[in-house]
């Protein structure tokens, strides 16, 4: 990959690193155009237990050094550079501040996106998830039908209440197995970063990461499921 | 989002929902999923064992309407054509069918799949190499 690593100031011409943000020659906001990432924005490494206290700092000051109201007087390139900054600090801070939006992140940085819906036509990688995980989603899904069924035909509470508890039980302990899992991942990427490792090593845990971010709308689907039949 | 009619028709008034019994030698039964929206797909086909013909299709869906309009369609589909013939439905033809639109294309392939899988599992049960089927279990989006 070739991600450029410099960029000229328009105001005076000047170069400066990628992931500056003021012209180090005329101190003036520099355009946004092809800045690397979040992490770099912030200047943070890639990782994915980040020190949030820190992110958090980082973000206030820049969101101070970005704000509108400081190129109020500006000329007109300078302004919209405030607020193209003030907008993209937005978006990186939001998205690097969850966990679970962080591990998407990295994964669509290093070409390993955990692929939405919307991207159509790709075909669904329906083998990745394990046939055990489907057999049992699929389990599920019937035995919340037919406690929806039951609550239609106006059954009692006490005929479905404590079936919807034990079909939650299982989803649960995934739950927590699978947020371990993440956990663990993250840690051990993290280790790579900081070791320089080898692209294998990376791959291999990044791979990982997209297996486990696959089971997790599964999981997450049955346990909204289940939380809706309580709820109401 | 706006939905075909069909799809709609589909979706409210589903063909062939059920199950057929799994350990039965002419049943053949395939179970997918589209990680991506969290949709699960079972699909089961009876093939009548002297005529090699589908004699009976069922499916049951756990995800959006596209979704199960596609594999309430596949199985009206399946119903009456041969092992092959039914390899040969496409997700494209489902998504002509039902107007599917492009964000929704992923619905069909997952029926697609279904369809090969459940003939798959069909013919490992019959004692046809399974290798023949897996080659062509690879969905063409």
């Amino acid at each position: 990959m070739t991600a450029p690593t410099i960029q000229v100031c328009r105001t005076c011409g000047g170069g400066a690193p990628i992931d500056v943000h003021f012209c180090p020659q005329c101190t003036k906001i520099l355009t946004l155009g092809r800045q690397g990432d979040y992490f770099a924005f912030l200047d943070m490494p890639r990782k994915l237990n980040l020190d949030v206290g820190e992110l958090e700092q980082r973000f206030r000051a820049l969101s101070r050094r970005f704000h509108p109201d400081y190129f109020y007087n500006a000329p007109l390139a300078e302004r919209r550079a405030s607020l193209e900054r003030s907008s993209y600090l937005n978006d990186a801070y939001r998205t690097l501040r969850q966990p679970v939006a962080r591990i998407e992140y990295l994964l669509e940085l290093e070409g390993m996106a955990a692929g939405s819906a919307e991207r159509s036509g790709a075909a669904p990688q329906g083998g990745a998830v394990p046939p055990a995980l489907l057999e049992e989603v699929f389990a599920l899904n019937e035995e919340l039908d037919e406690v929806r069924a039951l609550r239609e035909a106006g059954a009692p509470e006490s005929a479905w209440k404590g079936r919807l508890q034990r079909a939650r039980q299982p989803i649960d302990a995934k739950r927590a197995e699978h947020e371990e899992h993440l956990e663990e991942l993250s840690a051990k990427w993290d280790a790579l970063v900081d070791s320089h490792g080898s692209d294998g090593d990376r791959l291999a845990v990044l791979t990982a990461l997209h297996q486990r971010m696959l089971e997790r709308n599964y999981i997450n689907n049955l346990l909204a499921g289940i939380e809706r039949e309580l709820a109401t | 989002m706006a939905y075909s009619n069909k799809v709609i028709d589909h979706y409210e008034n589903p063909r062939n929902v059920g199950s057929l019994p799994k350990e039965d030698p002419n049943v053949g039964t395939g179970l997918v999923g589209a990680p991506e929206c969290g949709d699960v797909m079972k699909l089961q086909v009876k093939v009548n064992p002297a005529t090699g013909v589908i004699d009976d299709a069922k499916f049951k869906t756990f995800g959006c309407g596209s979704a199960i309009a596609s594999s309430s369609l596949a199985t009206e589909w399946l119903k009456g054509k041969t092992v092959d013939e039914a390899l040969a439905i496409k997700n494209t033809d489902i998504v002509t069918e039902l107007s599917l639109p492009p964000v929704k294309i992923h619905c069909s392939v997952l029926a697609e799949d279904a369809i090969k899988a459940a003939i798959s599992d069909y013919k490992k049960k019959q004692g046809v190499t399974g290798k023949t089927a897996d080659t062509h279990a690879q969905p063409t989006a």
